[in-house]
C-alpha cells in the first residue's frame, strides 16, 4: 500500500495541470448531481413534512351554498344542513380517516402576480378559524400585526407585495384593496397552482366582505384519508355525491395526487435540466479519464516495464491507477458537493418563490452518498476498462525499446501525392493518426451539441417567444375568456359578430367530468375543434369531430392502458356515456387528466349552465377595454371575464427568469469543459509528440506554424462531430425534451428548431475550440530545439 | 582566398545550473569557410555541440555576434531563426530524429516543401538525393522504425539536403551507428563536399575527423588550435600523421 | 485487431439477420382496424344517408375526398341487403361474404334505428403473398453474405496460419541439424510475424554465441602471456638501477651527477619555500581567484564604484572576460575614490577589445601628474605631491596593480588628455 502511494504521488506531480482540469470537470459533475439529487429527493419529501406538519388533508372541497338540493329551494338551504349532508357523505365512505369544515367564503378572482394576473378560486377565511383547523389548517409564518387587512400565501410574497402595503383583489367581478398583514402557509390552498387557494382575513375585514356580498358562502370541506394513493379517486366520488345531492352547486376541490405535482412543476425542470447536465459531464469525465489513462500507459511504457520487473503485478500496477484516481475523483467530489451547498440556499429561495412551500436547508447525507458512490463507481469502472491492458505488456519488452505503441502501417496524406498545402497535410496526418484523442474530441463535441440545441431551444422556444411553450404548457390560448349564462348564447354570438374588434370566436368550456372506473378528467368542450389557436394540443390522431369521439391525455390514456380508437366511458353525475378515443392530447395544465369533447358529444351526458367563450381580437383592440364594454352591454348574464394575455405573462416570467438561468449556466458550462477539454489534449498532444516538435522546429518550422498545425489536427473531429452532434441533437432533442417533462403530463414535444442558433453556436463552438487549442498549444515556443542536445 | 560564410566575434554561452552560472563557449573568434569540411573535436564538454546548434542557429548565443554572409544571425528571436534555419541550413542529428509517423519520402518533403514552393523541382532533387545516398524507391516509402540505422541516417542527409543549404551541419552523425554503416555515411558527407557543399561535423571520432579539411580543436569552451590537411584523400598516411601530431599537440 | 474486426462484421450480419426475421415476423401480424377514420366514414354515411338511400350520390373511392377514405373499401347495404354504394368491384357485398372474408361490418343509424350497414374490405389478406416474397429474398441475400465472409475468412486463414507453419517446420529441421547460417524468411504482417521473428533472433543469438566463445578463449590465452612479461620488467630495471648506482658511485661524473640532482632538489626546495613565504609576507588575505564572468557586468560595477554618479560611461563590448569580481570591484572603488580626492571632475569611460584583452580606460579632467612621479606612483607608500593635507596611506594603486597582475591583466597609469588616464585590461576568457 505504501509503496502505491509513492508512486501516485510520482504521477501526480508530474501531471500537475491535468489533475487540476479533471478535479474541475468532476468538480462539476459533482456538484450538479448532488444539487439534482438534493432537488429531487428533499423538496417532495418537504412537501410532505409540511403536510404531515400541518396535518394538511388528502381532499378539499370548497362547496358553495348556492344551487339547491334536491326538493328544496335555495332560500331554505342553509349552511348547517349542507355539512350535515357531507358529513354523513364523508363518514359512509370507509376511507375517511378525519375531516373538518368550516364555513368560508369562495369567488373566483385574480391577483397581481409577477407583473401579470393569477386567477384561482379564492377561499376567503378568518384567520382564527384558519389556524384552528384540526385538519388543513395554516400557518402563519410572517405577521405583521396589522389589525386590519389580509393574509396571503408564501408565493405571493414578491416584490410588489409586502407586509403593510396594500394590495389589490379582484373578487368576482369586483375590485377590493386590502393592506397585507402577512403571510402563512398551506399545504393545499397555498398557490394557484392547486385550483384554490386561501386568503385570511382578520375578523373585522371578513364581515365587511361578507356585507357587501363579493364573495358567495360556502363550505370548507378539508378530508384526511387512510390511503393517501387514493385521493384522486376519492375526490372523484366526493364531487359526484355532492353534485348529486346539489345539481348546479358551485364546487372547486383537488387532491393530494394533483397538488404533490402540481406545486413542484419548476423544481421538476430543473432539476431535470440539471441531472442531464450532471450526466453529460460526467460522460466527458469518463472520456477524458480513458483517454489520460490510455495515454499514461503510452507515455510510461518502459516505467511500467521496469516496475513489473521489479516484481509489481499487474494488480498493483492497475490498483495504483485506480487509487490514483479514485483520490482525485473523492476530492473533487466532495469540493463538488461542497460547492452544489454554497450554491443550494440561491436556488432554493429561488425555487421557495416558485412553491410558496418554505424549505429549511439542511445537510443531506442520503445525496452525498449517492453522489460519492455513482461517480467513484463510474470512474473505477472507466479506470479498471481502460487499466486492463497494463496486462498486456512483457517487462522484457518494454525495457528493451518500450513498445511499439503504434505501428504505422500506413501512410496518410503522402506529401508527394497531395495537393493540399503543407500545414494542413501535416496536420490531418496527426488527425488520422491520432484517433483516441479524436474519441474524446467526438464524445464530448456530441455531448455539447446535445446540450447547446437544448439551450438554443429553450431560448428561441422560451425566452425570445414563449408562444412554444405556452402551446406545451398552458393548453389553449386567446386573448380574451368571456364566461356567460347559457341563456344569453345567442345575443352574445350576434354581439361578437357585430363587434368589428372580434377576429374568432369559438366556445372553450372546461368542465369536470368523471372517467367511469378511473379518476375525474378535466374536459374542453369545444363547438368547433377547427377554430381552436393551438393545434398542437393533439399530439396523435385528430380533435375529436363527432358526438362519439373524444380525445384524451396522451399520459392518462397511456397510463391506463387506452390507445386511439378503443372506448373510454365518461360519466357527469348519473349519466354516462361511451366515446371513441380519437386522438391524444397532451396540456400540462392539470398534469395529464383532460380530454376534449365536442359540444355535441357533451350534450350526450349533460348541458351547460354558462358557457366560456374564447376570443381573438384583432391587434389594436385591448383586452380590458373589451371586457368592460362587454360587461357594460350584456349586464348580468356575463360571469366572468379574463384577460388570458395578462394571466400566461404572469405564468410566463417564471419560466423564463428559469430558463434564462439554466440557458447561462449551459453556455458558461460548454465553454468550460471545451477549454478543459482541448487543455487536456493538447497537453497529451504535446507531451507525446515532444521530440516530433522538436525535430520540426530544428528542421525551421516556427512556432505559429506548429500551434496552427497542432490545433488544426483537431479539427477534423472537432467539425465533424459538432455537425454531427448538432445534426442529430436536431432530431432527438424533442423527444428528449418530451422525457424530461414527462411528469408534466408531455409526451411529445414540438419546439421548433431554431436553425440559425444551431448554425451559430456550431461555427462558435468550433471556433472557440480552435481558438482554444491555438491558446493552449502555446506552449510550444517552451520546445526547443536544443532539447535534442544529448550529450552536452 | 576562401569566401567566407560565417564569422563570429566574441560568442560565448552561458547556462545557469543549480544557481551558478556555467560559461560553455568563451569568446570564439572563428570564421567558416565555403567548401570546406571543417570539423569540430574536442573532449566531451568542450562546448562542441553548443558551438554547432549556436551556428545553426537552433540556439541563441549569451554574448556576441554571428554574422551569416552579411546577416547578423545571433539576434534573430526563435521564429526568425527557424525561418533562417529553413532557408540556409541542413542539419544532421547523432540520434538521426526522422519522424516515426512518417513515410521516409515525407520526412524528406516536409523539411522540402516548408521552403520552396516548387513541387516538382523538390521532387526531382528529392529522386536524385536520394539515388546519391543509394535508398531505394522502396524503402522511401518505408516507415523510419522499418530501415535500418544506417539507412535511417542517409535519410537524415537527405534531408538536411534538401533545400540546397548553403552549409550542413552533422553533430555526430556516426555517433549511433556501427562501423560499417558509420562509413557509408562519412563517405556521403565526403562525397557532398567534394561536389562543393560546405560541411561543419562535430566529433569526437578521429576517424571521422580525418575527413576534414579543417579541424578546430575546442577545449573548456574556447578554440584551443586549429589545422589544416586540404582535401581528403582515402589512405594518405602523411594527412593521417599530421592529423595524430595535431591532435596529441592539443592533448587528445 | 483483425479478429475483433471479423467478430464485429459476423455479429453485424447476425444482427442484421435476427432485425430481419423479427421484423418479417411482426409484418406477418394483421395490422388493426382504423376504429377512428372508420367511425368518420360512418358518421358521414349517416349524415348523408338520405342521399345514398336514394343511390343519388353513388359514393366513388373516395367518397369525401377525405384522406381517411382513400384507405378503405367499403360496400354500404340497407336493411333487406341491396347493395346502395360500393367503392369498387369484388368486394364482399353480403354480411356471409363478409364475414368469411373477415371483413369489418358496422351498422348504420338514423335516430337510433338501424337502417343499413355498412362491409369495410378486409385488403390485408391480398398484400401478404408479395411480402412473403421479398421476407425469402432478404434473407436470401444476408445468408449469402454470411457465407461469402466465412469463406474469406477460411482463406485468410489459410494464409496467415497454415503456410507459415508449413514454413516453420523446415526451418526447425535444419536448426535441429546445426545449420545455423539460413534466416528464416519473415513475414511481419501475419498472425505469427512476431512469434516466427523470435525463432530467427533464437537462431542468430545461437550463431553469435558460438562465435564469441571461440574468440573469448583465444583472447584469455594471450592476455596470461602478455602480463607475466609486463609486470617482470619494471620490477627488475628498479631494483638493478637503485644497485648500479650505488656500487658504481667512484666516478667523478657519476658523483658529479648525483650532486647535481641533490642541488636541484635543493634549488627547487628553496624556491618553492620563497615563493610561499613572499606570498605570506604581505598578500596573506587577498586571495585573488578569477572566474568567467560576462562583460556586461563591468558595467555595474563601474556604476556601483561611481556612487557620485561623474562618469559617463560608454558601452562595453559584449565578451566573457577573465576576471574576479570582488577584486576588481575594489580596483574600480579604489581608482574612482582617488578621482574624486585629487581630481573632483568629470570622468570618462571607454572600453574597448584590443586582441586578447579587454581594455576600460578611466580618465578625469584634473590635470594629471608630472611625468616623474607616474613612474612610481604604483609602488608601495608612494603618494603623489597633491596629496598633502588629504588622508590617504598611498597602498591603493599597489594593490589594484597587484590584483590585476594576478588576474593576468594590467594596470596602466599615463596622463591623459585633461588629466590622470587608469587603464585597466582584463584577460578575456577562453584565452589559453
Amino acid at each position: 500500500m505504501r509503496k502505491s502511494l509513492f508512486l501516485v504521488r510520482a504521477n501526480l506531480r508530474k501531471a500537475k495541470g491535468q489533475t487540476m482540469a479533471e478535479i474541475v470537470l468532476i468538480l462539476l459533475a459533482a456538484g450538479m448531481m448532488n444539487l439534482w439529487l438534493m432537488l429531487s429527493f428533499d423538496y417532495k419529501q418537504n412537501f410532505d413534512r409540511w403536510h404531515q406538519r400541518l396535518n394538511a388533508e388528502h381532499v378539499t372541497a370548497c362547496v358553495e351554498n348556492s344551487g339547491a338540493a334536491l326538493g328544496q329551494s335555495a332560500a331554505t338551504d342553509d349552511a348547517g344542513e349542507r355539512k350535515e349532508t357531507i358529513s354523513e357523505i364523508l363518514k359512509k365512505d370507509a376511507r375517511t380517516s378525519e375531516f373538518c369544515m368550516d364555513d368560508v367564503m369562495c369567488a373566483e378572482g385574480k391577483i397581481t402576480y409577477n407583473g401579470g394576473e393569477a386567477a384561482s378560486n379564492f377561499i376567503m377565511m378568518k384567520k382564527g378559524d384558519a389556524e384552528k383547523r384540526l385538519v388543513g389548517k395554516a400557518e402563519i409564518l410572517e405577521d405583521g400585526g396589522l389589525e386590519e387587512g389580509i393574509y396571503l400565501p408564501m408565493i405571493y410574497k414578491t416584490g410588489d407585495i409586502a407586509v403593510g402595503k396594500p394590495v389589490e383583489l379582484t373578487i368576482g367581478n369586483h375590485k377590493a384593496s386590502y393592506l397585507v398583514c402577512g403571510f402563512f402557509n398551506s399545504v393545499m390552498a397555498g398557490s394557484h397552482n392547486c385550483s384554490m387557494f386561501e386568503i385570511l382575513m382578520t375578523d373585522q375585514a371578513y364581515q365587511d366582505l361578507e356585507g357587501k356580498g363579493y364573495a358567495a358562502g360556502a363550505v370548507l370541506v378539508s378530508v384526511r384519508i387512510s390511503d393517501k394513493a387514493e385521493s384522486e379517486e376519492f375526490e372523484n366520488m366526493l364531487n359526484h355525491e355532492i353534485s348529486a345531492r346539489y345539481p348546479g352547486t358551485v364546487l372547486a376541490s383537488n387532491s393530494y395526487a394533483l397538488v404533490s405535482q402540481s406545486r413542484y412543476i419548476s423544481q421538476m425542470i430543473c432539476s431535470g435540466v440539471i441531472s442531464a447536465m450532471a450526466f453529460f459531464v460526467l460522460l466527458i469525465v469518463l472520456a477524458v479519464v480513458s483517454s489520460n489513462i490510455i495515454h499514461y500507459i503510452q507515455e510510461n511504457m518502459k516505467n511500467l516495464g521496469v516496475w513489473k520487473a521489479l516484481g509489481y503485478q499487474s494488480r498493483q500496477l492497475m490498483g495504483m491507477l485506480l487509487l490514483q484516481f479514485l483520490g482525485i475523483t473523492l476530492f473533487a467530489s466532495l469540493l463538488g458537493v461542497l460547492l452544489s451547498w454554497l450554491l443550494f440556499p440561491g436556488i432554493n429561495e429561488m425555487m421557495v418563490s416558485q412553491t410558496g412551500i418554505p424549505y429549511k436547508i439542511h445537510i443531506l447525507p442520503a445525496p452525498l452518498c449517492v453522489t460519492l458512490a455513482v461517480l467513484s463507481g463510474a470512474v473505477a469502472l472507466t479506470v479498471w476498462l481502460s487499466a486492463r491492458r497494463i496486462r498486456k505488456i512483457p517487462p522484457i519488452d518494454a525495457l528493451r525499446q518500450g513498445i511499439q505503441t503504434h505501428s504505422f502501417r500506413r501512410n496518410h496524406v503522402p506529401l508527394d501525392k497531395t495537393r493540399l498545402p503543407l500545414q494542413l497535410a501535416l496536420s490531418l496526418k496527426t488527425t488520422l493518426s491520432g484517433m483516441k484523442y479524436n474519441l474524446t474530441i467526438c464524445v464530448t463535441m456530441l455531448v455539447l451539441s446535445l446540450i447547446l440545441v437544448f439551450s438554443g431551444l429553450m431560448l428561441e422556444n422560451v425566452i425570445v417567444d414563449i408562444t412554444p411553450f405556452l402551446n406545451l404548457v398552458a393548453g389553449e390560448t386567446a386573448d380574451v375568456c368571456i364566461n356567460i349564462n347559457a341563456d344569453a348564447k345567442t345575443e352574445f354570438l350576434q354581439e361578437m359578430e357585430m363587434d368589428s374588434r372580434v377576429e374568432k370566436v369559438y366556445l372553450y368550456h372546461s368542465q369536470i367530468v368523471g372517467h367511469v372506473g378511473g379518476a375525474e378528467l378535466v374536459a374542453a368542450i369545444c363547438d368547433d375543434f377547427s377554430q381552436v389557436n393551438n393545434k398542437e394540443v393533439v399530439i396523435e390522431g385528430r380533435f375529436p369531430e363527432f358526438d362519439n369521439e373524444a380525445a384524451v391525455a396522451a399520459k392518462y390514456a397511456r397510463d391506463h392502458g387506452y390507445g386511439i380508437g378503443d372506448e373510454i366511458r365518461l360519466n357527469l353525475g348519473e349519466r354516462e356515456a361511451d366515446y371513441i378515443i380519437s386522438g391524444f392530447t397532451q396540456i400540462s395544465n392539470n398534469l395529464g387528466k383532460d380530454c376534449l369533447l365536442t359540444q355535441e358529444g357533451f350534450e350526450r351526458m349533460g348541458r351547460l349552465s354558462n358557457l366560456s367563450y374564447y376570443i381573438n381580437l384583432s391587434k389594436d383592440a385591448k383586452a380590458d377595454d373589451f371586457n368592460q364594454e362587454i360587461i357594460r352591454r350584456l349586464g348580468e348574464n356575463v360571469n366572468k371575464t379574463q384577460n388570458m394575455l395578462k394571466v400566461i405573462y404572469a405564468m410566463s416570467t417564471v419560466y423564463i427568469s428559469l430558463m434564462k438561468v439554466i440557458v447561462a449556466a449551459i453556455l458558461f458550462l460548454s465553454i468550460t469543459i471545451i477549454a478543459f477539454v482541448m487543455y487536456l489534449l493538447v497537453r497529451a498532444m504535446l507531451g507525446s509528440k515532444k521530440k516530433e516538435y522538436g525535430i520540426l522546429k530544428s528542421l525551421g518550422f516556427t512556432t505559429p506554424q506548429l500551434m496552427v498545425q497542432t490545433a488544426l489536427s483537431f479539427m477534423p473531429a472537432v467539425t465533424g462531430s459538432a455537425a454531427l452532434g448538432l445534426l442529430a441533437s436536431c432530431f432527438v432533442i424533442n423527444p428528449l425534451t418530451a422525457v424530461f417533462l414527462r411528469n408534466l403530463g408531455i409526451v411529445t414535444c414540438t419546439f421548433h428548431i431554431p436553425v440559425g442558433f444551431v448554425i451559430a453556436s456550431g461555427l462558435g463552438l468550433v471556433l472557440f475550440a480552435f481558438g482554444a487549442a491555438c491558446l493552449m498549444s502555446f506552449r510550444i515556443r517552451k520546445i526547443e530545439p536544443r532539447s535534442l542536445l544529448t550529450n552536452e | 582566398m576562401k569566401k567566407v560564410i560565417y564569422k563570429t566575434e566574441n560568442l560565448s554561452k552561458s547556462f545557469s545550473s543549480g544557481g551558478a552560472m556555467q560559461h560553455v563557449l568563451k569568446n570564439i573568434d572563428l570564421e567558416l569557410y565555403q567548401g570546406d569540411f571543417t570539423v569540430i573535436m574536442g573532449a566531451s564538454g568542450a562546448g562542441k555541440s553548443t558551438l554547432l546548434y549556436a551556428l545553426s542557429g537552433m540556439d541563441t548565443p549569451t554574448l556576441g555576434a554571428i554574422t551569416f554572409g552579411g546577416q547578423v544571425i545571433s539576434n534573430l528571436n526563435q521564429d526568425g531563426l527557424s525561418i533562417f534555419r529553413r532557408e540556409h541550413c541542413g542539419f544532421v542529428f547523432q540520434q538521426i530524429y526522422l519522424i516515426d509517423s512518417m513515410s521516409v519520402l515525407d520526412n524528406v518533403l516536409c523539411a522540402g516543401l516548408l521552403a520552396s514552393k516548387d513541387k516538382k523541382a523538390l521532387l526531382r532533387r528529392a529522386r536524385e538525393l536520394f539515388q546519391a545516398v543509394g535508398i531505394s524507391e522502396e524503402t522511401q516509402r518505408k516507415f523510419p522504425t522499418q530501415i535500418s540505422g544506417g539507412e535511417a541516417q542517409r535519410v537524415g542527409i537527405v534531408r538536411a539536403l534538401i533545400n540546397s543549404p548553403e552549409i550542413l551541419f552533422a553533430d555526430e552523425p556516426t555517433g549511433a551507428l556501427n562501423s560499417k554503416t558509420g562509413l557509408d555515411v562519412l563517405d556521403t558527407l565526403t562525397k557532398f563536399n567534394e561536389q562543393g557543399q560546405s560541411v561543419v561535423m562535430v566529433t569526437h571520432d578521429m576517424r571521422s575527423a580525418r575527413r576534414g579539411s579543417r579541424i578546430l580543436y575546442l577545449k573548456d569552451g574556447a578554440i584551443l588550435g586549429e589545422c589544416n590537411l586540404g582535401r581528403y584523400v582515402r589512405g594518405d598516411e602523411k594527412r593521417h600523421k599530421k592529423l595524430s601530431a595535431f591532435l596529441v599537440e592539443m592533448g587528445w | 485487431m483483425k479478429t475483433r474486426r471479423f467478430i464485429f462484421v459476423l455479429l453485424l450480419i447476425f444482427l442484421l439477420e435476427a432485425a430481419a426475421v423479427i421484423f418479417f415476423m411482426g409484418r406477418e401480424e394483421m395490422p388493426s382496424q382504423d376504429v377512428v377514420a372508420v367511425n368518420k366514414i360512418v358518421k358521414t354515411l349517416e349524415n348523408d344517408w338520405d342521399k345514398i338511400a336514394k343511390a343519388e350520390d353513388v359514393p366513388k373511392k373516395g367518397h369525401a375526398a377525405k384522406t381517411d377514405h382513400a384507405k378503405f373499401d367499403y360496400v354500404v347495404i340497407d336493411n333487406s341487403g341491396t347493395v346502395l354504394c360500393k367503392t369498387r368491384e369484388h368486394l364482399s357485398e353480403t354480411i356471409s361474404q363478409a364475414i368469411s372474408h373477415r371483413d369489418t361490418i358496422l351498422d348504420v343509424k338514423q335516430s337510433e334505428a338501424v337502417v343499413g350497414k355498412v362491409i369495410f374490405y378486409n385488403s390485408w389478406l391480398e398484400s401478404s403473398a408479395a411480402r412473403k416474397r421479398s421476407a425469402v429474398l432478404c434473407l436470401l441475400l444476408l445468408l449469402l453474405i454470411q457465407a461469402t465472409v466465412l469463406a474469406g475468412y477460411a482463406a485468410g486463414l489459410y494464409r496467415k496460419l497454415v503456410k507459415p507453419f508449413r514454413k516453420l517446420e523446415g526451418f526447425a529441421e535444419r536448426i535441429a541439424g546445426g545449420n545455423l547460417d539460413i534466416p528464416l524468411e519473415m513475414d511481419r504482417q501475419n498472425l505469427f510475424g512476431a512469434f516466427t521473428e523470435s525463432f530467427d533472433i533464437m537462431r542468430a543469438e545461437l550463431k553469435k554465441a558460438r562465435l564469441a566463445q571461440a574468440k573469448a578463449d583465444a583472447e584469455k590465452k594471450e592476455l596470461v602471456a602478455k602480463l607475466s612479461h609486463d609486470i617482470k620488467t619494471p620490477v627488475a630495471s628498479i631494483k638493478a638501477a637503485s644497485e648500479v648506482g650505488f656500487a658504481l658511485a667512484e666516478s667523478a661524473r657519476t658523483q658529479e651527477n648525483y650532486a647535481q640532482i641533490i642541488q636541484k632538489a635543493d634549488q627547487i626546495n628553496s624556491l618553492v619555500t620563497n615563493l610561499f613565504s613572499a606570498t605570506l609576507e604581505e598578500l596573506q588575505e587577498l586571495a585573488v581567484t578569477p572566474d568567467d564572468m560576462e562583460s556586461s557586468e563591468l558595467t555595474c560595477m563601474l556604476e556601483h564604484a561611481d556612487y557620485l554618479h561623474r562618469a559617463a560611461i560608454c558601452a562595453i563590448p559584449p565578451c566573457l572576460v577573465w576576471a574576479d569580481k570582488l577584486r576588481l570591484q575594489q580596483v574600480f572603488d579604489n581608482i574612482f575614490v582617488n578621482s574624486y580626492k585629487y581630481a573632483d571632475t568629470a570622468i570618462r569611460v571607454r572600453s574597448e577589445r584590443t586582441g586578447s584583452r579587454l581594455v576600460v580606460e578611466i580618465e578625469d579632467e584634473g590635470g594629471g601628474l608630472p611625468e616623474e612621479e607616474l613612474l612610481f606612483i604604483k609602488e608601495k607608500f608612494r603618494r603623489g605631491s597633491n596629496a598633502k593635507g588629504i588622508e590617504g596611506a598611498g597602498l591603493g594603486l599597489f594593490i589594484s596593480n597587484y590584483f590585476m597582475e594576478a588576474m593576468d591583466g594590467a594596470f596602466t597609469v599615463e596622463n591623459g588628455e585633461k588629466g590622470l588616464r587608469v587603464s585597466i585590461a582584463v584577460l578575456l576568457s577562453g584565452i589559453l
